[in-house]
């Protein structure tokens, strides 16, 4: 009798010790920091990476298209400049070398913020699908950064003064309705900075400068 | 009794349940280590949205591949292309370029990586689980000091940093350029021969120490390898809202 409770417990013992292994190498290989996502968080993460595979998927059926032009000019002896200077203008303006227009929203801060603030503001602005950027007329490339406490900002080293305007291209309804929805970036910086004013305003034409800064890499090479 | 006859003594099923009991003690910690502070959730609505996120992630880096290499083959019908006429080999040069310029072609040299890694202080009563995490801040934090101290590219978990990247918080993680990214979060960045130096002499960066390493014990890595790599970025670049002005055409005589 006795022997037959102590398996009875060892079998119990071991079952147990199966389960938790399982679920010990169950966790470990997810190993994405996935399971760490509420079922809120994981729809939000969904519905970005959808958004991404569309654009994405639309962009290589643009590149396909490029390529079977370009292959189909040069099969042919002809000059394929017209793609040329297209691609080229594509790139350029998204990289932020040459001037845009086109629709979007001017943001008017008025008042002593912190780069940081002003930083979330063109995260945000980024994130709601701007296409281009520019604070006081300085076009946001990589590598430009609005920097310095209140009262002293301060970008590509040009001081920037307690009132200036940002100036984005996209969707005016949807770069509105990301700043100012509530518990947004305008809510959050009003807490922070409650003597700051900053106000959205949609256009139907903005214009947004090239940079002047130099993007060729002075130090890195291209790995083609 | 010696310690030897004792031991004899001892009835083999309970040496099997002493060390299955440890087993079991040890699992137990484990798990619950492997639970804070990022908390884990288990219902059951989850399973299918991690499922079709972790699909739609490996679509992802399918559909990147697809066009890092359409943008090769582009490249090199281009290149085949040189030696036809003087305007098509200055434009190519000039996509060349414009192409670096945007961060679509891969760029290695020298520079640093910086490792961001999660606290694994204990979170007081009180306290912040999210203060201990690293969070998107942290990270635009880390690359705009970059930037400043000089970097000329950047990257974090293999994501190209570009005029249109944003970096945001989603739950304890992250997205950039809409690709999620865990921790630990590797910034690398290629700059002049100081970047170190210049990155650790800032003040941004002294301040961020203070704040979020040296209060909450989120953990920062430097290494300065020989050569750093840093990848095209693999994203759309169509212009949807926007359009090139196309410059006034200068006055006759």
């Amino acid at each position: 009798m006795r022997k037959r409770n102590s398996q009875l417990t060892i079998a119990a013992v071991t079952m147990l010790l199966g389960l938790l292994v399982v679920v010990q190498l169950r966790s470990q290989s997810i190993g994405t920091g996935l399971e760490a996502l509420s079922a809120q968080n994981l729809t939000v993460l969904v519905a970005n990476l959808n958004t991404r595979n569309d654009q994405l998927r639309t962009e290589i059926a643009t590149t396909e298209r490029e390529l079977a032009d370009l292959q189909g000019a040069r099969s042919r002896g002809e000059s394929s400049v017209d793609q040329l200077r297209l691609d080229l203008a594509r790139v350029r303006a998204w990289t932020g070398l040459d001037a845009v227009t086109g629709t979007g929203v001017r943001v008017t801060v008025d008042g002593m913020i912190a780069g940081a603030g002003v930083q979330d503001l063109l995260n945000e602005l980024h994130n709601a699908g701007a296409e281009a950027l520019a604070v006081a007329d300085t076009r946001v490339v990589p590598g430009t950064v609005v920097a310095g406490p209140p009262g002293a900002l301060s970008v590509e080293n040009t001081a920037l003064s307690d009132g200036f305007e940002i100036t984005a291209l996209g969707n005016p309804a949807t770069l509105t309705g990301s700043l100012t929805r509530a518990g947004g970036i305008v809510a959050q910086l009003a807490a922070t900075y409650p003597q700051v004013q900053i106000t959205v305003l949609p256009v139907d034409v903005v214009e947004i400068p090239g940079t002047t800064r130099d993007l060729l890499p002075a130090h890195g090479t291209p790995r083609l | 009794m010696s310690v030897a006859t004792r031991f004899r003594s001892i009835a083999g099923w309970q040496i099997t349940l002493g060390v299955a009991l440890l087993s079991l003690g040890f699992l137990i910690a484990a798990q619950l280590r492997s639970e804070t502070p990022r908390v884990s959730y288990a219902t059951n609505e989850r399973v299918p949205l991690v499922e079709t996120a972790q699909g739609l992630q490996t679509q992802q880096d399918a559909l990147k591949q697809r066009l890092l290499d359409l943008r090769a083959s582009i490249q090199g019908v281009e290149t085949q292309g040189q030696g036809s006429a003087a305007a098509v080999q200055q434009l190519d040069d000039q996509l060349r370029q414009a192409r670096i310029e945007a961060g679509l072609t891969a760029l290695q040299g020298p520079g640093l990586v910086l490792q961001l890694r999660d606290s694994t202080n204990v979170v007081p009563p009180g306290g912040n689980p999210t203060d201990y995490l690293v969070s998107a801040r942290d990270i635009r934090t880390v690359v705009e000091e970059l930037w400043l101290s000089g970097a000329e590219a950047v990257s974090v978990n293999g994501e190209r940093v570009t005029s249109a990247t944003a970096i945001i918080d989603i739950g304890g993680s992250v997205l950039l350029n809409a690709a999620y990214l865990s921790p630990p979060y590797q910034i690398s960045a290629i700059g002049p021969s100081d970047l170190f130096d210049q990155v650790n002499g800032s003040a941004g960066f002294r301040d961020f120490i203070r704040m979020r390493v040296e209060a909450f014990g989120l953990q920062v890595g430097f290494a300065e390898p020989k050569d750093v790599l840093i990848p095209a970025y693999a994203g759309t670049i169509n212009l949807r809202y926007s359009r090139p002005v196309v410059p006034a055409p200068s006055p006759g005589p």
